[in-house]
């Protein structure tokens, strides 16, 4: 059984505020689940560099030169078509679809990445389950603690009183 | 850049649980009036779209007017105009978002929208237009047991690669920034079946800063990959014309001519469509003057771009010393059949966009509304002049004659101008049409401004 703390605050400042205190603590996990990206919340949690951009960047090379390959095999290899003496290898009028096919496989996987790095297309989560969490996705501001052993949240929660949190709740999940 | 109040993004002071009533609450408070007559109109018109395409799709495209010389008329007319006015879309969306302009935050995904429904109506003329649609996939490199496969060296297949990239592209975009919204109605709509529905959608969205951190790098990154999509997609339309050698086709200005174009004609479309929409929603307190503004200036100036496109276009004409060209520039555009159409161009595209000039009409809401109606008049003129014209006046005396559209052809064009109405009324019904995400966002990062007196 994993046990997660979630603790609601009624603004971004406070939530950030929390997030500092406890970012030195590398034992614990936080995320945060807000109603906007907030500048604040985000330098407070510091999260490592995405890794999509690499990923989109392989993607976007692995399109365009599979579309160049396609064009040079079926006008150049497969079917080649004399037309008025013009080459059937024919670089610059191979560009447009070379770019447009690397820009259509780099979106994909952009869209893909982000859905799968976020963890999303899911029907269910247990946060849902919690009465009030909705609001999150309006005007309050949530932290997530989970914790790789125990979780000692009598200890967490006074230490993060100064916040000024709203209430404090305890997720056990049992998965 | 904090100015006068009417120069303000967001006006009057509004709180989170307040912008997101107001903004996701179009899903689902009652339907206006206006809405459902023009609803009940624009269905209608549908109807009529649904029955000229099947006429042509039975009788053959010898319904429509195009004949030789003028083989490309309003198949490829239509289809130029409502992939131009895709583009103000996209520019807003991925362009302005790249330049960090704080206003497009409530504008964007509406004119996201128009550009998914503008470019559905463009892709209906070349479909049509090849008179046996159903053989559309031929266009694409299928493994074909025929072995037959596109001609790439023809500036027809990147057409197909371009527009169908451009409208894939733009539906995932407008997607991705629809997800935190479809979460947040997941939570707040009112009835079980719109949670579920919208919950659907969101795809298990929870806020998540986890999730958000590379769900921003993706909207960066789609951001960035529209922003030269945009550029080519109209780039390429128009080699379809420069790359023929057609007396008033076969320039090099026609690349950026067509993309400022399209932008001009786009922001037109904007505004003919935000006036009434801002009014029958009151989004005054979110879409306000400053927005409107803003898209007046940018018609002024890509306005500007287009008549310096003329200008080139007519030089070259006169430069280059060719008899076909002059006869084209100087005697058909002006005096051939079809010349009001050039007149039309020239009032909306060079005159009408110069009273833009004034501060008071960029703010009077009943002239910008005509004057983008005009707007989205010469655009298609032009469009026409450029197609028409031109293969009305060949090389060869013999072959010129001159076109004239059958009611099919009108009808089409009524048709998915009813359609795209059609769809957009169904996007306001269905859809936050203002990201409220966006919008919050963009209210604290205001008011943090504010609070650091570091203006907005």
């Amino acid at each position: 059984m994993k046990t997660s703390l979630l603790v609601e605050f009624g603004d971004a400042a406070s939530l950030a505020r929390a997030l500092r205190t406890l970012r030195p603590r590398s034992e614990l996990t936080l995320d945060a689940y807000t109603p906007y990206s907030s500048e604040e919340v985000r330098e407070a949690l510091a999260l490592p560099p995405s890794r999509l951009p690499r990923v989109v960047f392989g993607a976007a090379c692995i399109g365009a030169a599979a579309a160049y390959a396609l064009e040079w095999y079926t006008t150049a290899y497969l079917y080649p078509v004399n037309v008025g003496g013009r080459p059937l290898h024919m670089p610059l009028a191979f560009v447009p679809i070379t770019f447009e096919m690397g820009v259509l496989a780099a979106s994909v996987t952009a869209l893909v990445g982000a859905l799968a790095l976020g963890k999303l297309v899911k029907l269910w989560d247990p946060v849902f389950e919690i009465a009030g969490f909705e609001a999150a996705s309006v005007d309050r501001f949530w932290l997530r603690v989970d914790a790789a052993g125990a979780l000692d949240s009598a200890a967490l929660e006074a230490e993060l009183e100064p916040a000024k949190p709203i209430r404090y709740l305890v997720l056990e999940d049992e998965g | 850049m904090t100015q006068a109040s009417s120069s303000e993004l967001i006006v009057g002071e509004q709180t989170d649980a307040g912008l997101s009533e107001r903004l996701l609450g179009t899903t689902y408070r009652a339907w206006a009036k206006p809405w459902r007559l023009a609803f009940a109109v624009t269905g209608a018109g549908t109807l009529g779209l649904l029955f000229c395409v099947a006429y042509t799709i039975d009788r053959g495209i010898g319904v429509w007017g195009n004949d030789i010389p003028v083989a490309w008329a309003f198949g490829i007319i239509n289809f130029v105009w409502w992939i131009g006015i895709g583009h103000a879309g996209t520019f807003i969306s991925a362009i302005l978002y790249i330049f960090e302009q704080r206003w497009r935050a409530s504008i964007n995904r509406f004119a996201e929208a128009m550009t998914l429904f503008a470019v559905a109506q463009a892709a209906l003329f070349p479909l049509l237009h090849l008179g046996r649609p159903w053989f559309a996939y031929w266009l694409f490199p299928y493994p074909a047991t025929m072995q037959v496969w596109p001609q790439i060296k023809s500036a027809l297949p990147w057409d197909a690669a371009a527009i169908s990239t451009y409208g894939s592209v733009s539906l995932m975009f407008w997607y991705l920034g629809l997800i935190p919204d479809l979460g947040a109605l997941r939570d707040t709509a009112p009835g079980r079946i719109r949670r579920r529905v919208y919950g659907l959608l969101a795809l298990g969205w929870r806020g998540s800063e986890r999730a958000v951190h590379h769900y921003r790098s993706a909207y960066l990154l789609l951001a960035g990959l529209a922003t030269p999509l945009v550029l080519s997609v109209h780039s390429v339309v128009s080699t379809d014309f420069a790359m023929a050698l057609t007396p008033g086709w076969h320039s090099t200005i026609f690349p950026p001519y067509f993309v400022a174009g399209a932008i001009f004609s786009g922001f037109a479309m904007v505004l003919t469509l935000i006036i009434p929409v801002r009014a029958l929603f009151r989004m005054e307190s979110v879409i306000t003057l400053r927005h409107i503004e803003n898209c007046a200036k940018l018609v002024l100036t890509t306005g500007l771009m287009v008549s310096y496109g003329y200008i080139i276009e007519y030089f070259l004409a006169w430069y280059s010393g060719s008899d076909f060209e002059l006869e084209q520039f100087f005697v058909a555009r002006p005096s051939g059949p079809g010349s009001a159409l050039f007149y039309l161009m020239l009032a909306g595209n060079v005159v009408a966009p110069q009273l833009l000039w004034s501060a008071r009409i960029r703010r009077n809401l009943v002239a910008l509304f005509l004057l983008s109606l005009l707007i989205n008049a010469g655009m298609w003129a032009e469009r026409f002049v450029i197609i028409v014209l031109s293969l009305q006046r060949e090389f060869m005396v013999s072959k010129w004659e001159s076109y004239t559209p059958t009611w099919v052809d009108l009808g089409i064009l009524g048709g998915t101008l009813c359609f795209f109405s059609f769809l957009f009324l169904l996007f306001l019904r269905f859809v936050p049409f203002v990201s409220a995400s966006e919008v919050k966002e963009l209210r604290h990062e205001l008011a943090d401004a504010h609070d650091h007196g570091t203006g907005a």
